[in-house]
Protein backbone atom coordinates (compact mmCIF):
# COMPACT_ATOMS: atom_id res chain seq x y z
CA UNK A 1 0.00 0.00 0.00
CA UNK A 2 3.06 2.20 0.18
CA UNK A 3 2.59 3.12 -3.48
CA UNK A 4 -0.53 5.04 -2.50
CA UNK A 5 1.38 7.36 -0.21
CA UNK A 6 1.32 10.83 -1.62
CA UNK A 7 -1.78 10.15 -3.74
CA UNK A 8 -4.42 10.18 -1.02
CA UNK A 9 -5.05 13.89 -1.13
CA UNK A 10 -5.27 13.83 -4.94
CA UNK A 11 -7.88 11.10 -4.67
CA UNK A 12 -9.69 13.06 -1.99
CA UNK A 13 -9.94 16.18 -4.12
CA UNK A 14 -10.87 14.02 -7.11
CA UNK A 15 -13.74 12.60 -5.04
CA UNK A 16 -14.82 16.11 -4.09
CA UNK A 17 -15.03 16.95 -7.80
CA UNK A 18 -17.08 13.79 -8.43
CA UNK A 19 -19.48 14.91 -5.71
CA UNK A 20 -19.71 18.42 -7.17
CA UNK A 21 -20.37 17.10 -10.69
CA UNK A 22 -22.97 14.74 -9.29
CA UNK A 23 -24.87 17.43 -7.43
CA UNK A 24 -24.78 19.90 -10.34
CA UNK A 25 -25.74 17.28 -12.93
CA UNK A 26 -28.49 15.85 -10.69
CA UNK A 27 -30.19 19.24 -10.48
CA UNK A 28 -29.88 19.73 -14.24
CA UNK A 29 -30.99 16.16 -14.93
CA UNK A 30 -34.23 16.70 -12.99
CA UNK A 31 -34.89 19.89 -14.93
CA UNK A 32 -34.15 18.24 -18.31
CA UNK A 33 -36.26 15.23 -17.37
CA UNK A 34 -39.25 17.34 -16.29
CA UNK A 35 -38.99 19.56 -19.36
CA UNK A 36 -38.70 16.51 -21.60
CA UNK A 37 -41.73 14.89 -19.97
CA UNK A 38 -43.71 18.14 -20.19
CA UNK A 39 -42.83 18.42 -23.90
CA UNK A 40 -43.81 14.83 -24.63
CA UNK A 41 -47.09 15.15 -22.73
CA UNK A 42 -47.96 18.54 -24.18
CA UNK A 43 -50.71 19.02 -26.76
CA UNK A 44 -48.31 21.01 -28.92
CA UNK A 45 -47.06 18.90 -31.86
CA UNK A 46 -43.76 20.77 -32.11
CA UNK A 47 -43.05 20.30 -28.40
CA UNK A 48 -43.85 16.59 -28.75
CA UNK A 49 -41.41 16.30 -31.65
CA UNK A 50 -38.65 18.13 -29.77
CA UNK A 51 -39.20 15.92 -26.74
CA UNK A 52 -39.17 12.83 -28.94
CA UNK A 53 -35.98 13.89 -30.73
CA UNK A 54 -34.31 14.58 -27.40
CA UNK A 55 -34.92 11.10 -26.05
CA UNK A 56 -34.03 9.39 -29.34
CA UNK A 57 -30.73 11.25 -29.71
CA UNK A 58 -29.45 11.06 -26.16
CA UNK A 59 -30.60 7.52 -25.45
CA UNK A 60 -29.33 6.33 -28.82
CA UNK A 61 -25.73 7.55 -28.82
CA UNK A 62 -22.71 6.45 -26.75
CA UNK A 63 -22.29 8.56 -23.65
CA UNK A 64 -18.61 9.18 -24.19
CA UNK A 65 -19.37 10.51 -27.67
CA UNK A 66 -21.93 12.96 -26.29
CA UNK A 67 -19.37 14.27 -23.81
CA UNK A 68 -16.72 14.73 -26.52
CA UNK A 69 -19.10 16.33 -29.00
CA UNK A 70 -20.51 18.68 -26.40
CA UNK A 71 -17.06 19.66 -25.14
CA UNK A 72 -15.47 20.30 -28.54
CA UNK A 73 -18.69 21.49 -30.13
CA UNK A 74 -19.30 24.13 -27.50
CA UNK A 75 -15.64 25.21 -27.65
CA UNK A 76 -15.86 25.67 -31.42
CA UNK A 77 -19.19 27.48 -31.18
CA UNK A 78 -17.97 29.73 -28.40
CA UNK A 79 -14.73 30.50 -30.25
CA UNK A 80 -16.67 31.48 -33.36
CA UNK A 81 -18.92 33.69 -31.26
CA UNK A 82 -16.05 35.44 -29.50
CA UNK A 83 -14.19 35.91 -32.79
CA UNK A 84 -17.13 37.94 -34.07
CA UNK A 85 -16.24 40.59 -31.54
CA UNK A 86 -12.51 40.03 -31.25
CA UNK A 87 -10.83 38.36 -34.27
CA UNK A 88 -7.51 38.19 -32.35
CA UNK A 89 -8.74 35.33 -30.15
CA UNK A 90 -7.49 31.92 -31.36
CA UNK A 91 -9.39 29.49 -29.18
CA UNK A 92 -11.83 29.68 -26.27
CA UNK A 93 -11.61 26.91 -23.76
CA UNK A 94 -14.84 25.58 -22.26
CA UNK A 95 -14.46 24.46 -18.64
CA UNK A 96 -14.56 20.63 -18.71
CA UNK A 97 -16.52 20.67 -15.45
CA UNK A 98 -19.51 22.35 -17.05
CA UNK A 99 -19.24 20.67 -20.45
CA UNK A 100 -19.13 17.28 -18.73
CA UNK A 101 -21.83 18.08 -16.18
CA UNK A 102 -24.25 19.29 -18.84
CA UNK A 103 -23.44 16.32 -21.10
CA UNK A 104 -24.20 13.64 -18.51
CA UNK A 105 -27.24 15.58 -17.26
CA UNK A 106 -28.60 15.60 -20.82
CA UNK A 107 -27.94 11.88 -21.25
CA UNK A 108 -29.48 10.73 -17.99
CA UNK A 109 -32.17 13.40 -18.32
CA UNK A 110 -33.35 11.68 -21.50
CA UNK A 111 -33.95 8.48 -19.53
CA UNK A 112 -35.58 10.47 -16.72
CA UNK A 113 -37.90 12.02 -19.32
CA UNK A 114 -39.48 8.60 -19.89
CA UNK A 115 -39.63 7.91 -16.15
CA UNK A 116 -41.37 11.20 -15.37
CA UNK A 117 -43.70 10.86 -18.35
CA UNK A 118 -44.85 7.43 -17.23
CA UNK A 119 -45.20 8.59 -13.64
CA UNK A 120 -47.33 11.58 -14.61
CA UNK A 121 -49.60 9.27 -16.59
CA UNK A 122 -49.77 6.97 -13.57
CA UNK A 123 -51.32 9.61 -11.29
CA UNK A 124 -54.91 8.67 -10.47
CA UNK A 125 -57.15 10.90 -12.62
CA UNK A 126 -59.69 10.78 -9.79
CA UNK A 127 -57.34 12.74 -7.52
CA UNK A 128 -56.99 15.44 -10.15
CA UNK A 129 -60.74 15.57 -10.63
CA UNK A 130 -61.33 15.81 -6.89
CA UNK A 131 -58.87 18.70 -6.63
CA UNK A 132 -60.57 20.54 -9.47
CA UNK A 133 -64.00 19.88 -7.97
CA UNK A 134 -62.78 21.42 -4.70
CA UNK A 135 -61.98 24.58 -6.65
CA UNK A 136 -58.20 24.19 -6.83
CA UNK A 137 -56.68 25.83 -9.91
CA UNK A 138 -54.78 23.81 -12.53
CA UNK A 139 -51.51 25.21 -11.16
CA UNK A 140 -52.38 24.34 -7.55
CA UNK A 141 -53.49 20.89 -8.66
CA UNK A 142 -50.18 20.45 -10.48
CA UNK A 143 -47.98 21.41 -7.55
CA UNK A 144 -49.97 19.96 -4.65
CA UNK A 145 -51.46 16.84 -6.21
CA UNK A 146 -49.81 15.79 -9.47
CA UNK A 147 -46.14 16.41 -8.59
CA UNK A 148 -46.22 14.67 -5.18
CA UNK A 149 -48.17 11.68 -6.53
CA UNK A 150 -45.97 11.50 -9.62
CA UNK A 151 -42.85 11.63 -7.50
CA UNK A 152 -43.78 8.57 -5.51
CA UNK A 153 -44.23 6.53 -8.69
CA UNK A 154 -41.02 7.89 -10.22
CA UNK A 155 -38.76 7.37 -7.23
CA UNK A 156 -37.61 3.74 -7.66
CA UNK A 157 -36.50 4.17 -11.32
CA UNK A 158 -35.18 7.60 -10.41
CA UNK A 159 -32.80 5.94 -7.95
CA UNK A 160 -31.34 4.01 -10.88
CA UNK A 161 -30.88 7.24 -12.83
CA UNK A 162 -28.92 8.65 -9.89
CA UNK A 163 -26.62 5.62 -9.96
CA UNK A 164 -26.09 6.05 -13.73
CA UNK A 165 -25.26 9.66 -13.12
CA UNK A 166 -22.62 8.99 -10.47
CA UNK A 167 -20.97 6.36 -12.66
CA UNK A 168 -21.02 8.63 -15.71
CA UNK A 169 -18.97 11.21 -13.84
CA UNK A 170 -15.97 8.88 -14.42
CA UNK A 171 -16.28 9.52 -18.18
CA UNK A 172 -15.58 13.20 -17.78
CA UNK A 173 -11.89 12.48 -17.15
CA UNK A 174 -11.60 12.09 -20.91
CA UNK A 175 -11.98 15.83 -21.43
CA UNK A 176 -9.46 16.57 -18.70
CA UNK A 177 -11.52 17.01 -15.56
CA UNK A 178 -9.28 16.06 -12.65
CA UNK A 179 -11.69 13.73 -10.90
CA UNK A 180 -10.70 10.33 -9.46
CA UNK A 181 -10.24 8.54 -12.83
CA UNK A 182 -7.96 11.33 -13.95
CA UNK A 183 -5.99 11.10 -10.71
CA UNK A 184 -5.64 7.33 -11.17
CA UNK A 185 -4.24 7.76 -14.68
CA UNK A 186 -1.67 10.25 -13.44
CA UNK A 187 -0.74 7.99 -10.53
CA UNK A 188 -0.30 5.04 -12.90
CA UNK A 189 2.17 6.89 -15.12
CA UNK A 190 4.25 7.69 -12.05
CA UNK A 191 4.01 4.40 -10.12
CA UNK A 192 3.28 1.83 -12.82
CA UNK A 193 0.61 0.19 -10.61
CA UNK A 194 -2.65 0.28 -12.63
CA UNK A 195 -4.56 -2.33 -10.61
CA UNK A 196 -3.99 -0.67 -7.25
CA UNK A 197 -4.79 2.78 -8.56
CA UNK A 198 -8.01 1.72 -10.31
CA UNK A 199 -9.14 -0.31 -7.30
CA UNK A 200 -9.05 2.88 -5.24
CA UNK A 201 -11.29 4.55 -7.81
CA UNK A 202 -13.63 1.59 -7.65
CA UNK A 203 -13.87 1.81 -3.87
CA UNK A 204 -14.58 5.53 -4.01
CA UNK A 205 -17.43 4.97 -6.48
CA UNK A 206 -18.81 2.08 -4.43
CA UNK A 207 -18.86 4.43 -1.46
CA UNK A 208 -20.80 7.03 -3.43
CA UNK A 209 -23.31 4.54 -4.83
CA UNK A 210 -23.88 3.03 -1.39
CA UNK A 211 -24.74 6.47 -0.03
CA UNK A 212 -27.11 7.09 -2.94
CA UNK A 213 -28.80 3.70 -2.61
CA UNK A 214 -29.33 4.16 1.11
CA UNK A 215 -30.68 7.66 0.57
CA UNK A 216 -33.14 6.49 -2.07
CA UNK A 217 -34.23 3.62 0.17
CA UNK A 218 -34.84 6.13 2.97
CA UNK A 219 -36.88 8.42 0.74
CA UNK A 220 -38.85 5.49 -0.65
CA UNK A 221 -39.65 4.36 2.84
CA UNK A 222 -40.82 7.87 3.67
CA UNK A 223 -42.87 8.03 0.47
CA UNK A 224 -44.43 4.64 1.16
CA UNK A 225 -45.50 5.54 4.69
CA UNK A 226 -48.82 6.28 3.00
CA UNK A 227 -49.18 2.78 1.58
CA UNK A 228 -48.17 0.57 4.50
CA UNK A 229 -50.67 -0.90 6.91
CA UNK A 230 -53.25 -1.15 4.16
CA UNK A 231 -56.24 -3.24 5.07
CA UNK B 1 -73.11 35.15 -4.53
CA UNK B 2 -76.05 36.65 -2.73
CA UNK B 3 -78.73 34.58 -1.16
CA UNK B 4 -81.98 35.07 -2.94
CA UNK B 5 -84.57 32.76 -1.41
CA UNK B 6 -86.79 32.65 -4.48
CA UNK B 7 -84.06 32.07 -7.03
CA UNK B 8 -83.35 28.41 -7.78
CA UNK B 9 -79.87 27.18 -6.86
CA UNK B 10 -79.57 25.13 -10.02
CA UNK B 11 -81.25 25.83 -13.32
CA UNK B 12 -80.61 23.71 -16.38
CA UNK B 13 -82.40 24.68 -19.57
CA UNK B 14 -82.31 22.56 -22.74
CA UNK B 15 -78.90 21.15 -21.85
CA UNK B 16 -77.28 18.67 -24.21
CA UNK B 17 -73.93 16.98 -24.00
CA UNK B 18 -72.09 15.00 -26.65
CA UNK B 19 -69.10 12.68 -26.41
CA UNK B 20 -68.07 12.61 -30.05
CA UNK B 21 -71.15 11.31 -31.89
CA UNK B 22 -72.72 9.90 -28.76
CA UNK B 23 -75.30 12.13 -27.15
CA UNK B 24 -75.05 11.67 -23.39
CA UNK B 25 -77.62 14.29 -22.38
CA UNK B 26 -80.70 15.27 -24.39
CA UNK B 27 -82.48 18.51 -23.74
CA UNK B 28 -82.31 18.41 -19.97
CA UNK B 29 -84.52 20.85 -18.06
CA UNK B 30 -84.03 20.79 -14.34
CA UNK B 31 -84.64 23.27 -11.54
CA UNK B 32 -83.41 22.67 -8.01
CA UNK B 33 -84.28 24.95 -5.09
CA UNK B 34 -82.41 25.50 -1.88
CA UNK B 35 -82.79 22.62 0.55
CA UNK B 36 -84.15 20.21 -2.04
CA UNK B 37 -82.98 16.61 -1.97
CA UNK B 38 -82.96 15.04 -5.36
CA UNK B 39 -82.19 11.43 -6.18
CA UNK B 40 -81.24 10.59 -9.74
CA UNK B 41 -81.60 7.01 -10.87
CA UNK B 42 -81.72 5.06 -14.09
CA UNK B 43 -79.92 2.28 -15.93
CA UNK B 44 -76.17 2.48 -16.43
CA UNK B 45 -75.19 4.67 -19.34
CA UNK B 46 -78.34 6.76 -18.98
CA UNK B 47 -76.43 9.99 -18.35
CA UNK B 48 -76.91 10.31 -14.57
CA UNK B 49 -73.25 10.94 -13.79
CA UNK B 50 -72.82 13.19 -16.79
CA UNK B 51 -75.76 15.25 -15.59
CA UNK B 52 -74.27 16.01 -12.19
CA UNK B 53 -70.75 16.37 -13.57
CA UNK B 54 -72.03 19.17 -15.79
CA UNK B 55 -73.23 21.03 -12.69
CA UNK B 56 -69.66 21.65 -11.47
CA UNK B 57 -68.26 21.60 -14.98
CA UNK B 58 -66.19 18.47 -14.69
CA UNK B 59 -67.95 17.97 -18.01
CA UNK B 60 -68.63 20.83 -20.35
CA UNK B 61 -72.14 20.92 -21.80
CA UNK B 62 -72.49 21.60 -25.52
CA UNK B 63 -75.96 23.14 -25.73
CA UNK B 64 -78.33 24.89 -23.39
CA UNK B 65 -77.79 26.98 -20.28
CA UNK B 66 -76.70 25.94 -16.79
CA UNK B 67 -76.97 28.52 -14.03
CA UNK B 68 -75.75 27.82 -10.51
CA UNK B 69 -76.88 30.29 -7.85
CA UNK B 70 -77.15 33.00 -10.47
CA UNK B 71 -73.84 32.29 -12.20
CA UNK B 72 -74.03 30.94 -15.72
CA UNK B 73 -71.48 28.26 -16.53
CA UNK B 74 -69.47 29.32 -19.55
CA UNK B 75 -65.80 29.05 -20.45
CA UNK B 76 -65.04 31.88 -18.02
CA UNK B 77 -62.58 30.37 -15.56
CA UNK B 78 -63.50 32.80 -12.76
CA UNK B 79 -67.13 31.71 -12.99
CA UNK B 80 -66.23 28.04 -13.01
CA UNK B 81 -64.04 28.52 -9.95
CA UNK B 82 -66.80 30.46 -8.21
CA UNK B 83 -69.29 27.67 -8.89
CA UNK B 84 -66.88 24.97 -7.74
CA UNK B 85 -66.40 26.80 -4.45
CA UNK B 86 -70.15 26.46 -3.80
CA UNK B 87 -70.67 22.95 -5.14
CA UNK B 88 -69.16 20.01 -3.29
CA UNK B 89 -68.78 16.61 -4.87
CA UNK B 90 -68.45 13.09 -3.55
CA UNK B 91 -67.22 10.44 -5.98
CA UNK B 92 -67.89 6.75 -6.33
CA UNK B 93 -64.20 5.93 -5.84
CA UNK B 94 -63.67 8.41 -2.96
CA UNK B 95 -60.68 10.09 -4.70
CA UNK B 96 -58.90 11.08 -1.52
CA UNK B 97 -55.38 12.40 -2.05
CA UNK B 98 -53.27 9.31 -1.27
CA UNK B 99 -50.11 11.20 -0.33
CA UNK B 100 -51.78 13.30 2.35
CA UNK B 101 -52.99 12.36 5.81
CA UNK B 102 -56.73 12.50 6.40
CA UNK B 103 -56.53 15.86 8.15
CA UNK B 104 -54.43 17.30 5.29
CA UNK B 105 -56.97 15.99 2.80
CA UNK B 106 -59.54 18.10 4.61
CA UNK B 107 -57.33 21.17 5.00
CA UNK B 108 -55.64 21.58 1.64
CA UNK B 109 -58.50 23.08 -0.36
CA UNK B 110 -59.59 25.28 2.54
CA UNK B 111 -56.09 26.73 2.67
CA UNK B 112 -55.54 27.06 -1.09
CA UNK B 113 -59.01 27.96 -2.27
CA UNK B 114 -60.71 29.61 0.70
CA UNK B 115 -57.41 31.04 2.01
CA UNK B 116 -58.38 29.88 5.48
CA UNK B 117 -55.49 30.18 7.97
CA UNK B 118 -53.94 26.82 8.87
CA UNK B 119 -55.11 26.73 12.47
CA UNK B 120 -58.68 27.53 11.56
CA UNK B 121 -58.63 25.05 8.67
CA UNK B 122 -57.53 22.35 11.08
CA UNK B 123 -60.34 23.20 13.49
CA UNK B 124 -62.91 23.09 10.71
CA UNK B 125 -61.46 19.78 9.50
CA UNK B 126 -61.65 18.24 12.98
CA UNK B 127 -65.20 19.51 13.37
CA UNK B 128 -66.35 17.70 10.22
CA UNK B 129 -64.33 14.58 11.02
CA UNK B 130 -66.27 14.45 14.28
CA UNK B 131 -69.50 14.86 12.34
CA UNK B 132 -68.68 11.81 10.23
CA UNK B 133 -67.58 10.07 13.45
CA UNK B 134 -63.94 9.31 12.69
CA UNK B 135 -61.89 12.05 14.41
CA UNK B 136 -59.44 9.40 15.66
CA UNK B 137 -58.32 8.69 12.07
CA UNK B 138 -57.09 12.26 11.47
CA UNK B 139 -53.40 11.47 11.24
CA UNK B 140 -53.74 8.28 9.17
CA UNK B 141 -53.43 7.98 5.41
CA UNK B 142 -56.37 7.14 3.15
CA UNK B 143 -55.20 3.61 2.34
CA UNK B 144 -55.20 2.73 6.04
CA UNK B 145 -58.96 3.33 6.22
CA UNK B 146 -61.83 1.10 5.15
CA UNK B 147 -63.90 2.06 2.11
CA UNK B 148 -66.77 3.33 4.23
CA UNK B 149 -64.41 5.43 6.33
CA UNK B 150 -62.74 6.83 3.21
CA UNK B 151 -66.09 7.84 1.77
CA UNK B 152 -67.05 9.54 5.04
CA UNK B 153 -63.75 11.44 4.88
CA UNK B 154 -64.60 12.43 1.30
CA UNK B 155 -67.95 13.79 2.48
CA UNK B 156 -66.24 15.67 5.32
CA UNK B 157 -63.72 17.07 2.80
CA UNK B 158 -66.56 18.43 0.70
CA UNK B 159 -68.32 19.87 3.80
CA UNK B 160 -65.17 21.72 4.92
CA UNK B 161 -65.62 24.01 1.92
CA UNK B 162 -69.10 24.97 3.27
CA UNK B 163 -70.79 24.28 -0.06
CA UNK B 164 -74.36 25.29 -0.84
CA UNK B 165 -74.92 22.12 -2.84
CA UNK B 166 -73.40 18.65 -2.62
CA UNK B 167 -73.38 16.28 -5.56
CA UNK B 168 -73.07 12.56 -4.84
CA UNK B 169 -72.00 10.37 -7.74
CA UNK B 170 -72.94 6.81 -6.73
CA UNK B 171 -71.30 7.24 -3.31
CA UNK B 172 -72.00 3.71 -2.10
CA UNK B 173 -71.49 1.71 -5.30
CA UNK B 174 -67.86 0.89 -4.60
CA UNK B 175 -68.48 -0.15 -1.01
CA UNK B 176 -68.83 -3.55 0.58
CA UNK B 177 -72.44 -4.08 1.69
CA UNK B 178 -71.67 -3.81 5.40
CA UNK B 179 -70.22 -0.34 4.89
CA UNK B 180 -73.03 1.16 2.88
CA UNK B 181 -75.14 2.13 5.87
CA UNK B 182 -72.45 4.09 7.66
CA UNK B 183 -72.19 6.33 4.57
CA UNK B 184 -75.94 6.58 4.05
CA UNK B 185 -76.34 7.56 7.74
CA UNK B 186 -74.06 10.54 7.19
CA UNK B 187 -76.03 11.50 4.09
CA UNK B 188 -79.33 11.27 5.93
CA UNK B 189 -77.94 13.54 8.66
CA UNK B 190 -76.94 16.05 6.02
CA UNK B 191 -80.37 15.91 4.45
CA UNK B 192 -81.98 16.47 7.84
CA UNK B 193 -79.91 19.62 8.27
CA UNK B 194 -81.31 21.07 5.09
CA UNK B 195 -78.34 20.60 2.75
CA UNK B 196 -79.23 20.87 -0.92
CA UNK B 197 -78.19 17.57 -2.45
CA UNK B 198 -78.32 15.76 -5.73
CA UNK B 199 -77.55 12.12 -5.39
CA UNK B 200 -77.02 9.56 -8.11
CA UNK B 201 -77.68 6.25 -6.41
CA UNK B 202 -79.26 2.84 -6.66
CA UNK B 203 -80.10 2.83 -2.96
CA UNK B 204 -83.86 2.89 -3.30
CA UNK B 205 -84.47 2.74 0.43
CA UNK B 206 -82.50 5.95 0.81
CA UNK B 207 -84.36 7.48 -2.12
CA UNK B 208 -87.73 6.63 -0.67
CA UNK B 209 -87.00 7.97 2.80
CA UNK B 210 -84.87 11.02 2.02
CA UNK B 211 -85.65 12.38 -1.44
CA UNK B 212 -88.07 15.21 -2.08
CA UNK B 213 -88.04 14.31 -5.72
CA UNK B 214 -86.77 11.36 -7.75
CA UNK B 215 -85.56 11.82 -11.27
CA UNK B 216 -85.50 8.84 -13.60
CA UNK B 217 -83.20 9.04 -16.59
CA UNK B 218 -82.79 6.82 -19.63
CA UNK B 219 -80.73 7.33 -22.77
CA UNK B 220 -79.71 10.84 -21.76
CA UNK B 221 -83.24 12.07 -21.11
CA UNK B 222 -85.19 12.84 -17.97
CA UNK B 223 -88.09 10.42 -18.36
CA UNK B 224 -89.90 11.13 -15.15
CA UNK B 225 -89.70 13.37 -12.09
CA UNK B 226 -91.89 12.60 -9.12
CA UNK B 227 -92.14 12.47 -5.35
CA UNK B 228 -90.97 9.14 -3.90
CA UNK B 229 -94.52 8.04 -3.22
CA UNK B 230 -95.66 8.64 -6.78
CA UNK B 231 -92.42 7.38 -8.25
CA UNK B 232 -92.47 3.99 -6.53
CA UNK B 233 -96.18 3.38 -6.37
CA UNK B 234 -97.56 5.06 -9.50
CA UNK B 235 -94.81 5.42 -12.07
CA UNK B 236 -96.19 7.15 -15.15
CA UNK B 237 -93.74 5.91 -17.72
CA UNK B 238 -93.34 2.31 -18.86
CA UNK B 239 -89.58 2.59 -18.80
CA UNK B 240 -89.72 3.69 -15.17
CA UNK B 241 -91.85 0.72 -14.18
CA UNK B 242 -89.58 -1.63 -16.11
CA UNK B 243 -86.55 -0.22 -14.31
CA UNK B 244 -88.21 -0.46 -10.91
CA UNK B 245 -89.24 -4.04 -11.62
CA UNK B 246 -85.63 -4.86 -12.39
CA UNK B 247 -84.06 -3.33 -9.31
CA UNK B 248 -86.80 -4.16 -6.80
CA UNK B 249 -87.14 -7.76 -7.97
CA UNK B 250 -85.26 -9.33 -5.07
Amino acid sequence: MDVLNGWWDDYFWGAVIVAKVFIASLSLMIIFGLLGAAAKLSDNRLAQKIGGAYTVIFRGTPEILVILLLYFGSAIALTALVQLFNPEVRFVDVPPFWAGTIAIALIVGSYATETFRGAFLGVNPGSIEAARALGMSPLQTFFYIRIPEMWRIALPPFGNHMLSLIKDTALISIIGLNETMFVAKQAITVTGKPFTMYIVVGLIYLGFSTIITLTVMGIEKYGNRTTVGAQ
Amino acid sequence: MSDNPTRPLIEMAAVSKFFGDFQALRNIDLVVHKGERIVVCGPSGSGKSTLIRCINRLEKHNEGIITIDGIELTDKVADIDAVRREVGMVFQSFNLFPHMSIIKNLMIAQQLVRKTPKKEAREIAMHYLQRVKIPEQAEKYPIQLSGGQQQRVAIARALCMKPKIILFDEPTSALDPEMINEVLDVMVDLADEGMTMICVTHEMGFARSVADRIIFMDEGEIIEQASPADFFDNPENERTSAFLDQILKH
